[in-house]
Order: C-alpha cells, then sequence, then structure tokens
C-alpha cells in the first residue's frame, strides 16, 4: 500500500476535517476584545505621532497617512472577528487539535505522548478580561500548538489533562 | 574556554564532591548495585586541554585581528599584542580547567565547569541522542581528543568535553552509550571490556577518496572558482599594486566563499560507517579534524537523500540523516555532523537507508505527484513534487534540478500540520507537514484537500501505532470535558480560602487560579 487510489469519503470544508469524530471548542469571544483594544492602542500611538508630524509640518501626506492607519485597522478589526471565531481546538483521544488562520489555514495535531512541556501564559490585558493562553510544546520546533482566549478554569483543566496523558504516554523520542 | 550561564550561584568555596550529594544517590537507585558508583571521584580534563582550547581562541582572536591590522601596526607590534593575548588567554583557560569535572552518577554524567559563575550540569543519559569525538588537528598531534554529547533542547552541543585522551574517552562513550542503552531487565552491556569494543565493529561501507574529491569539482562553487581567480589577477594586473597585504586579504575573502567544497573534502575525508556490536552506527570521517560519531539507528529523526544536478552524470546522490539535538537548519551546514552518506552510486544510498531504516527499500519509494491543477502555483516543476505513504515512512520529494527526497519515520513524528494558503484555496490544494525533532520536516506539498485530510488522518494514526508502546485504551481516570476538579472560585467570591495579597488590578484578582496546581484529590 502506497497511496490512495480513493481517498476517505471527502470532508469538503478544510476547517472541519472529519465532522463526525471532532468535537471542536470554540475560544472565548472576549478574546476579540482583548485584541480589539490592542489594536486600538496601536492605532492610538501611531496616531499620535502623525497628528505631531503633521502640526509641526503641515503637509497634506500627513492625514493621509492617518487615514490610512484608520482604513487598515477597521479592515484588520474586521478580520479579527472572523479570526477569533476561526480558532477551534478538539481534545480526541489520542491527540489534540488546534485550527486557526483564515488567510492561511492552519491545523495542528499534536499527540499527547509527544508533549514535552505545557505552558500557560496571560497578558496584563488578557488578565483583565479573564483570559490565558495554553501552548503545547514538543521536541520539533515546527510544532504549532496554541491556544489563546480560555477561561481561567478551562486553561487550567486543559493543562492538567494535558500533563496527566502526557506523564501516562510518557517516552523518549 | 567555558560558557558560563548566568546563573545566579557564584560559589566561592572549592567545589564539593558531589558524590556525596543524598540526590545523586537517590537519582542513581534505578541502577544495579555494580553501577552504584556513588564514590566516584570526580575526574579532571587532560592537562594539555587549556592549551589547546587556549590555541583555539588565539587562532580567533588573530583572525578578528585581520590583516588590515597587521598593515597599520606593522609584525613586531603585531606579534607583541598576539602574545600577550595568548598569555592571558592560557592562563584564563588553565583557572578554566582547574574548575572543571565530570564524573558518572548513576545514570547521568555530571559536569561542573565555570569560574565565575559556576554550572553544574547533570546529563540524563536515558535522553542521549548520540556521541561525537572530534579530534581537531593539535588534539591529533597530541594524542587527546573532544568528547561531544547531544542532548534535546539545546541549541548547540551540550557539555562538550575538551579535552581527555584518546582511550579515555572512547572507554567514556563505551560506558555512558551502555548506560544510556540498558534498559530495565536487559542484561548489562557494560560488563564486556570497552577497549576490544572497537575491533567487533562491523564495516558497512566506506567511500573511497578519489570519488569525494570528484564529487567536490562537481559543484558550483568550483565551477566558479576559474572566474574567481581570473577576476583577482585582472584586477591586479589592471592596478598594477602587487601588495603581500592586498593579495592575502583577497585570497582570504575569496576562501570564506568559494572554499567550501574544499572544506567538504577535508571533513568528509576517509568517510566510513560501520555498525558497533551493539548494532548502534558508528561513522567517521575527517583529515584535519576527525570525527568519530556514535548514532543508535532508533535516534535517526530522518533521512534527506539529494541528487544535486551537476552529480547526475555520474548518478551519484548524498544523504544526510537528522538527529535531535543538533542545531537547527540555519545553523552552520559544515558544523553539523549529519552525514549519512557524503557521496555515493544509488546502490550504496539504497544499502544504507535499509540498514539505518530495516524494511525501507529506496527503489520501491512510490510517490504520487500533486493533483494536476497545482500547476498554477508550480508551472515548471509540479512533476517534481511527491509524496508518499509507505509501511514504514512518510516519503515526500521535491526540487526539480536538485532533487531531494525526505524520510520519516511514522514513529519519530512529533506532530502533524495541514496548512492551506490563499491560493491553495482557490485551487482546493492543502500541504501537510510531519514535523520531527531533526529539525527538518516531510512535507507533502499542494495535494488535494481531501487527501490531504486523508494523508494527516493516516500519519497520526500510522504514528500511533508505530509508537506501539502506547496503550491503546483512551484516556483512563480522567474524564474528557468536565473539569476535573472544583471550578476555581470567581475572583469576586474570593474569600478567606484564597490568601494571597489582593492586586491592585481590577479584574485581576483571581489570576493565579490557572498558575497554581490544583491539588491532587
Amino acid at each position: 500500500m502506497t497511496e490512495p487510489s480513493a481517498p476517505a469519503p471527502a470532508p469538503t470544508d478544510p476547517l472541519e476535517p472529519w465532522p463526525d469524530t471532532v468535537d471542536w471548542r470554540p475560544v472565548s469571544r472576549s478574546l476579540i476584545t482583548v485584541e480589539l483594544i490592542n489594536r486600538a492602542i496601536w492605532v492610538v500611538a501611531i496616531l499620535a505621532g502623525l497628528t505631531v508630524g503633521w502640526v509641526l509640518t503641515g503637509h497634506w501626506s500627513w492625514p493621509a497617512g492617518m487615514a490610512v492607519v484608520l482604513v487598515f485597522a477597521a479592515w484588520r478589526s474586521v478580520v479579527t472577528v472572523r479570526a477569533v471565531k476561526a480558532w477551534g481546538y478538539a481534545e480526541r483521544d489520542n491527540d489534540l487539535l488546534v485550527r486557526h488562520g483564515l488567510v492561511i489555514r492552519r491545523l495542528s495535531i499534536v499527540p499527547y505522548a509527544r508533549m514535552q512541556f505545557v505552558d500557560v501564559t496571560a497578558g496584563p490585558l488578557e488578565r483583565a478580561f479573564r483570559l490565558a493562553t495554553v501552548q503545547l510544546h514538543t521536541a520539533a520546533a515546527a510544532t504549532d500548538a496554541k491556544i489563546p482566549g480560555l477561561p481561567p478554569e478551562e486553561a487550567s483543566r486543559l493543562r492538567d489533562r494535558l500533563t496527566a496523558l502526557g506523564e501516562d504516554r510518557a517516552e523518549g523520542l | 574556554m567555558t560558557t558560563a550561564y548566568p546563573h545566579p550561584q557564584p560559589e566561592p568555596e572549592a567545589p564539593r564532591e558531589p558524590g556525596a550529594d543524598p540526590a545523586g544517590v537517590e537519582l542513581a537507585g534505578g541502577a544495579r548495585p555494580s553501577e552504584m558508583v556513588v564514590d566516584e571521584p570526580r575526574r579532571r580534563l587532560h592537562p594539555l586541554s587549556p592549551l589547546l582550547s587556549g590555541a583555539k581562541s588565539i587562532v580567533v582572536i588573530v583572525a578578528a585581528l585581520s590583516w588590515q591590522t597587521l598593515s597599520q601596526v606593522g609584525v613586531e607590534r603585531f606579534a607583541l599584542v598576539v602574545a600577550v593575548i595568548a598569555v592571558g588567554v592560557v592562563i584564563f583557560s588553565v583557572i578554566g580547567w582547574l574548575n572543571t569535572g565530570y564524573h558518572v552518577v548513576g545514570r547521568e554524567l555530571r559536569i561542573q565547569d565555570g569560574l565565575l559563575w559556576r554550572r553544574n550540569r547533570a546529563i540524563p543519559l536515558d535522553r542521549l541522542q548520540a556521541v561525537e569525538l572530534r579530534r581537531p588537528l593539535l588534539a591529533q598531534l597530541t594524542g587527546l581528543a573532544e568528547l561531544r554529547l547531544e542532548v534535546v533542547g539545546g541549541g548547540k552541543t551540550e557539555a562538550p568535553l575538551a579535552y581527555l585522551t584518546v582511550r579515555e574517552a572512547s572507554a567514556l562513550r563505551q560506558r555512558l552509550l551502555a548506560l544510556a542503552g540498558r534498559t530495565n531487565g536487559a542484561p548489562d552491556p557494560a560488563a564486556r571490556p570497552a577497549d576490544g569494543a572497537a575491533a567487533l565493529e562491523r564495516p558497512l561501507f566506506r567511500v573511497s577518496n578519489r570519488d569525494l574529491l570528484i564529487s567536490q569539482l562537481l559543484t558550483p562553487q568550483a565551477f566558479l572558482l576559474p572566474f574567481g581567480v581570473a577576476f583577482v589577477v585582472m584586477q591586479f594586473v589592471l592596478e598594477g599594486t602587487w601588495t603581500f597585504v592586498g593579495i592575502a586579504s583577497t585570497v582570504t575573502a575569496m576562501a570564506g566563499v568559494l572554499m567550501q567544497p574544499v572544506r567538504r573534502v577535508l571533513q568528509d575525508w576517509e568517510f566510513r560507517l560501520a555498525r558497533d556490536p551493539d548494532e548502534r552506527l558508528a561513522v567517521s570521517y575527517g583529515l584535519l579534524e576527525t570525527r568519530s560519531q556514535i548514532v543508535p539507528p532508533h535516534r535517526v529523526q530522518s533521512i534527506g537523500v539529494t541528487w544535486p544536478l551537476l552529480w547526475r552524470a555520474k548518478g551519484w546522490l548524498h544523504m544526510r540523516m537528522d538527529i535531535a539535538g543538533y542545531a537547527g537548519p540555519q545553523s552552520n551546514d559544515d558544523k553539523r555532523s549529519d552525514r549519512l552518506l557524503p557521496v555515493g552510486v544509488f546502490a550504496a544510498g539504497r544499502e544504507l537507508v535499509w540498514e539505518v531504516l530495516p524494511g525501507v527499500d529506496l527503489a520501491t519509494l512510490a510517490t504520487l505527484p500533486p493533483p494536476s491543477r497545482a500547476r498554477w502555483l508550480h508551472p515548471i516543476a509540479l512533476r517534481s513534487f511527491g509524496a508518499g505513504l509507505t509501511p514504514q515512512v512518510f516519503v515526500s520529494r521535491s526540487g526539480l534540478l536538485t532533487r531531494e527526497l525526505t524520510m520519516v519515520p511514522y514513529a519519530r513524528l512529533q506532530s502533524v500540520r495541514v496548512v492551506q494558503g490563499p491560493l491553495q484555496r482557490l485551487l482546493r490544494l492543502a500541504t501537510v507537514y510531519g514535523d520531527t525533532a531533526g529539525g527538518r520536516s516531510g512535507v507533502a506539498q499542494d495535494r488535494d484537500v481531501a487527501e490531504a485530510w486523508w494523508i494527516a488522518e493516516q500519519l497520526s494514526t500510522r504514528a500511533r501505532q508505530a509508537r506501539g508502546t502506547t496503550p491503546q485504551v483512551p484516556a483512563p481516570q480522567i474524564p474528557a470535558l468536565v473539569p476535573p476538579h472544583p471550578v476555581p472560585r470567581h475572583p469576586a467570591s474570593a474569600g478567606p480560602g484564597l490568601s494571597h495579597p489582593e492586586p491592585d488590578q481590577p479584574g485581576a484578582a483571581g489570576d493565579d487560579t490557572y498558575w497554581r496546581r490544583p491539588p491532587r484529590s
């Protein structure tokens, strides 16, 4: 057996593979707020800089730059809302699935047995909205299994479950 | 010579004998009583090591001073500066040497080094990936060797023991490998005398130096060399200034770019591959710096085969094996010890692949190209891409001129990724990555979406089966979706139970609920 001549019944939506067996869980919607506030801070900082430039020189290109920044920020905000809704993770019996991305869609399948360590992080803004990020690391640097926007209870539950499963199935490389 | 990590625990007193460390005895609990060398003395490196490592630093410093400096300050003052630096470096190295020691405790190798920032490092031997014995030119002249251990998790080689005598180094290597490879209940291979082991090696393959020379002449750099020389000569003829410094610096600059084939020849000279009595791979090569590497076959994370364009007339290929712990792909190619075959015909490559991954036949690895609509993404090279699932390995190939093929055993897969870019979405394509700890991934480029999911599912299933020892019973006592402990209190109700100081930030009161591990009931 080398190659499928007829692959298994095809799921057509690339974000929903194996829909019968996988129970996707979304991340918290508060993540949208966090991301938007994050962006707003940046936009305000950039606009302030541009305003200073405008006041000092009075050239027309400064307000034009501000308009570009605003349009770009508005577009990114729309994308953010959809991108957060696209984040998802699922715990299967032997592996963790994480999907994310809108423009470039990514799905990672990480077996619990391959887990090296789990990171739980939360920045000040995330903490204010009671969110945390769980990241699973394997020995491969390319592994990309990060779940942002989890409530603290869910983050600690996930962390403990991953750690327990990793201990159960621990092995060398 | 010591790369000291900023470990904030300077210990001004003399180094203790860590053999008396109760933790060490505790860790050695799994070892047999004969192996419990609790009182093994801490050993020093060879007394000549500071001189040798000092010499290495001096070469680096002189190179940094460059020809430019030489021409500016004159030969005498240059020599004086170098001499002062040399004395300083040697004194520093001697102090470092006095503070460096190693010994084996149970199944750990412990190394102490550092002058101001002392470092006491324990290397668990069951995590050992490969052991390499390097002998740079000076070490060859003095009969010394450097022992390098590869463990996962370091960006660079951890714990180079430089230098030991050859006899000492190979004995230590045999001992470490014996400790590393021993599993519970297996017969103790350490009982065998280590010195006689080398005689029992079963040779597998050797590369003739003539082939190596020819192969490195058939490289783009070698083809460019005449043009480079002509350019330099032209330049000097036109300018009419023949200063020694000018020529020397031009040659040095050119050497950096064009001398890679020469370095390759020097490094891969006398390439020999053998199997040691314990079925590990023993690789040795090098002319000015000889390297002798021992790799257990199950530590090989993936094998890459390359057919360079200029070698095609000869039908040659070269192969590398990726081992976890060697620095990532961005590091200098020459520093990596990942040769499996520097140059060889197809039959040799086939034989070696069979040796490293038993049951995998390079000649029968079938791959299928991506669907023809991927032509929009790869107008020329479409047919050179391919991926296939054989019973033991995930095969992927790519490259039109320089053809490459990667084999990843299912048992070595770390994770599987499916990625779909915007153009791929238009064409209903997706790319599947099989990540390994060796740094390089197997890539099934631009497959049909349904097939990509099928490949991903197959990869994860087969990886699980190949890991084998994994219990198939799913998730014993932990319910999948129910929190295993009472949900932590809401910050508003944080009462007498949580006695942490109240952070001044509003809303962050309960932020340590997910940092704290819940009590096991």
